[in-house]
């Protein structure tokens, strides 16, 4: 493997993600569109980075740090593929301090305990027990990325509904979709992240259960927390379906379901926690 | 740059002396024809309602456009006579009528800044004397760089940003709101004149259904029948209202319809999202306190005006920005203009000096005929073809570095008068 690749290191895309924002709201107050390729530029070459950085370096996603750092690499995947395809919105501008606050907490929490298993390489290679804990691990972090897309959507709702509420003129200032496309958005990011949540907390328990663990262990702040998020999502399903509940109620609940997130990625790992986040 | 520009616009011209002066097709194609025809020079004739211009363009070699001519023309062509409209001409020439035609272009001219039709017009202006062939180089260049210069202002600047019709404003709030409109009612509460244009905006959204409410069920009915609508009772108005997605007002009602009250029973009924309120009416038909941005988004008729006032702000705020484009643009089209216009006299300093150089060396040839050899004719001829290059390079760059000036040409009368170019 090239020497190059293996010195990338978390300040190498943090950095470009961070020239990137600076380009995208420096577009945001004087438009032009030098400054949208710019910032598409430096978030290419920080995707890049910190593509090669997590298939590079042995990352434990049971670990905080290996968590929050996949987990930001999916959102910046997702934030690279919208600013192509909505080059108009401020699209990078949502996206990118996410990205960013998930890179700077899993740095903060860099020292936290893990397992020392290669989540890829288990989840490949299904053989027993580490493997339904690679899936377990999965599942979460992949509903993780629903939640964030969530948050996203959330937070642009919010600023839409500010928008319209103090009846700014419409044009002017960054661009953003409509109420009812951010709202499905959302709404999407919701139904996606719910049943891979209820099935990585399932594969969680059964395997807890077989492990045959104290009643003592599922007091773990990662699991209470966890239980905790889930249960945040059956509320906002059911103001959603249930009582029909719409905009600012729900994407205020979003919210509160990303601090829970956040809250259970950053949470350490019980030693009788096998796989996952 | 024989370039002149004769015209006259809102700023001082009455409109109604501006419509007997307008081109409307064949007129503009025949008009185009004889200005090409009488005064043998280029033309484009741009015509909108807020202004008439004639671009002339003539080859250097002749004197310029007269202004009083082809404003005389102007009044001829159309059959006014001289007593019966007296339209307050302006004309530019040379340089000056390049940065009118950009200003024009980039909408700094416009009754309206920043209004995004202008751009247009001239491109059909400009399309129209071409299929005229009323369009030669000069006028093909400098047309052709003022779209350069309308694109620039466009995307550059913030001289177009929003929309500032009451109308399009209403259509941007809705947009703001919804994504589709295939699933949407509309509904439209009263048959006040004041709504016809938005309504038919919003018709072009195309909406799943349209409902008209009105008092009086003749007038709903006739309302609907004009939009594709479908009428509905008065007494049903909070039925149509729990089911509307985005309801247009216009009554006449001199006191609200539609309380705050009243709307939070219809809110209660409602099973949909948000609604939009345009409630264009004056005096308003619902009571302002309902709007919050989430819910019910309500937008009456002085907001909008509002919206529209801080839209031309903005707007004001990138004029600037906009004529200092329109002035690098000046200076690049002429740097090219002035460019372009040294071709001829390149080609000619070269195609003269390359006769006389074979002239010399066929001389030369002939008087050592049989002396020299394949190798030292040829050794030769590249010699004196290295001279003349060597000798040629030195005017050939000082008049690709010669600052561009209007109608001053020193350097290159110069090389004229300097090597006979003329002769």
């Amino acid at each position: 493997m090239p020497e190059i690749v293996e010195r990338v290191t978390v300040f190498c895309f943090a950095a470009s993600y961070v020239l990137a924002l600076a380009m995208e709201v420096w577009h945001l107050l004087a438009p032009r569109p030098i400054q949208r390729y710019l910032a598409l530029g430096f978030g290419g070459a920080g995707l890049l980075a910190h593509s090669i950085y997590v298939l590079v370096q042995p990352l434990q996603l049971t670990a905080p740090f290996g968590a929050l750092v996949f987990l930001a690499w999916i959102l910046a995947v997702f934030y690279f593929y919208g600013s192509i395809h909505h080059g108009r919105l401020a699209w990078g501008v949502f996206v990118l301090p996410l990205v960013l606050g998930l890179i700077g907490l899993a740095e903060a929490l860099a020292d936290g305990p893990g397992d020392n298993q290669d989540f890829l390489a288990t989840l490949l290679s299904p053989r027993g027990e580490r493997f339904w804990g690679a899936l377990h691990g999965a599942l979460l972090l992949l509903a993780g990325v629903g939640i964030s897309v969530g948050f996203v959507a959330s937070v642009m709702y919010l600023v839409q509904v500010y928008r319209l509420r103090a009846k700014l003129p419409p044009g002017q200032g960054m661009r953003l979709w409509s109420l009812e496309r951010i709202e499905e958005m959302n709404r999407r990011a919701v139904l996606w992240a719910f049943p891979l949540l209820t099935a990585g907390l399932i594969v969680g328990i059964a395997l807890q259960i077989q492990n045959g663990v104290s009643m003592s262990d599922w007091n773990s702040p990662k699991i209470v927390s966890t239980i905790g998020l889930w249960l945040v999502f059956a509320i906002l399903l059911y103001l959603r379906y249930g009582v029909h509940a719409r905009g600012r109620q729900v994407a205020i609940l979003t919210l509160v379901a990303f601090a829970v997130l956040l809250l259970a990625l950053a949470s350490p790992v019980h030693p009788s926690h096998g796989g996952g986040p | 740059m024989m370039l002149l520009v004769v015209g006259c616009n809102f700023k001082n011209t009455p409109v109604e002396v501006r419509e007997r002066l307008a081109f409307t097709g064949p007129r503009l194609a025949q008009a185009l024809d004889e200005l090409s025809a009488r005064y043998g020079c280029e033309a484009v004739i741009l015509s909108t309602c807020n202004r008439v211009e004639i671009y002339l363009a003539r080859n250097e070699a002749l004197v310029a456009p007269d202004a009083e001519l082809i404003a005389e023309f102007l009044l001829e062509f159309h059959g006014i006579r001289q007593e019966e409209a007296r339209p307050e001409w302006y004309h530019h020439s040379g340089l000056a009528s390049v940065i009118h035609l950009f200003r024009v272009v980039a909408s700094l001219d416009s009754l309206v800044i920043g209004e995004g039709q202008i751009a247009g017009q001239v491109k059909q202006a400009y399309e129209t004397a071409q299929e005229r062939a009323a369009v030669g180089p000069t006028l093909h260049a400098l047309f052709q760089h003022a779209r350069i210069v309308a694109k620039r202002a466009r995307t550059e600047t913030g001289i177009s940003r929003g929309h500032v019709s009451v109308s399009s404003l209403a259509v941007d709030y809705v947009r703001q709101v919804f994504d589709h409109f295939g699933d949407k009612t509309v509904l439209v509460i009263g048959a006040g004149k004041m709504g016809e244009l938005t309504l038919r905006h919003l018709k072009d959204l195309q909406p799943r259904q349209i409902l008209v409410a009105n008092r009086s069920p003749e007038k709903a009915a006739e309302v609907a029948g004009g939009c594709g609508g479908r009428a509905v009772a008065w007494d049903q108005l909070d039925d149509a209202l729990a089911q509307a997605d985005i309801v247009l007002s216009t009554t006449g009602a001199p006191e609200p319809i539609v309380t705050r009250r009243r709307w939070n029973d219809v809110l209660a009924r409602r099973s949909g999202g948000t609604v939009v309120i345009l409630d264009i009416a004056v005096p308003r038909d619902f009571d302002p306190r309902i709007h919050d941005g989430d819910r019910t988004c309500l937008f009456n008729i002085d907001d909008l005006k509002k919206i529209r006032e801080q839209t031309l702000q903005e707007r004001g705020k990138h004029v600037a920005a906009a004529e200092a484009i329109v002035a690098q643009e000046q200076r690049r089209f002429l740097a090219k203009w002035t460019q372009r216009q040294h071709v001829p006299i390149i080609a000619k300093l070269t195609r003269d000096f390359e006769a006389r150089r074979q002239i010399i060396v066929q001389q030369l040839f002939r008087r050592l005929n049989g002396k020299l050899g394949d190798e030292d004719r040829s050794y030769i001829e590249g010699a004196f073809r290295l001279l003349q290059n060597q000798f040629l390079h030195g005017p050939i760059s000082a008049l690709a570095e010669e600052a561009p000036e209007e109608n001053r040409h020193t350097l290159r009368d110069a090389l004229r008068k300097l090597f006979r170019l003329e002769e």
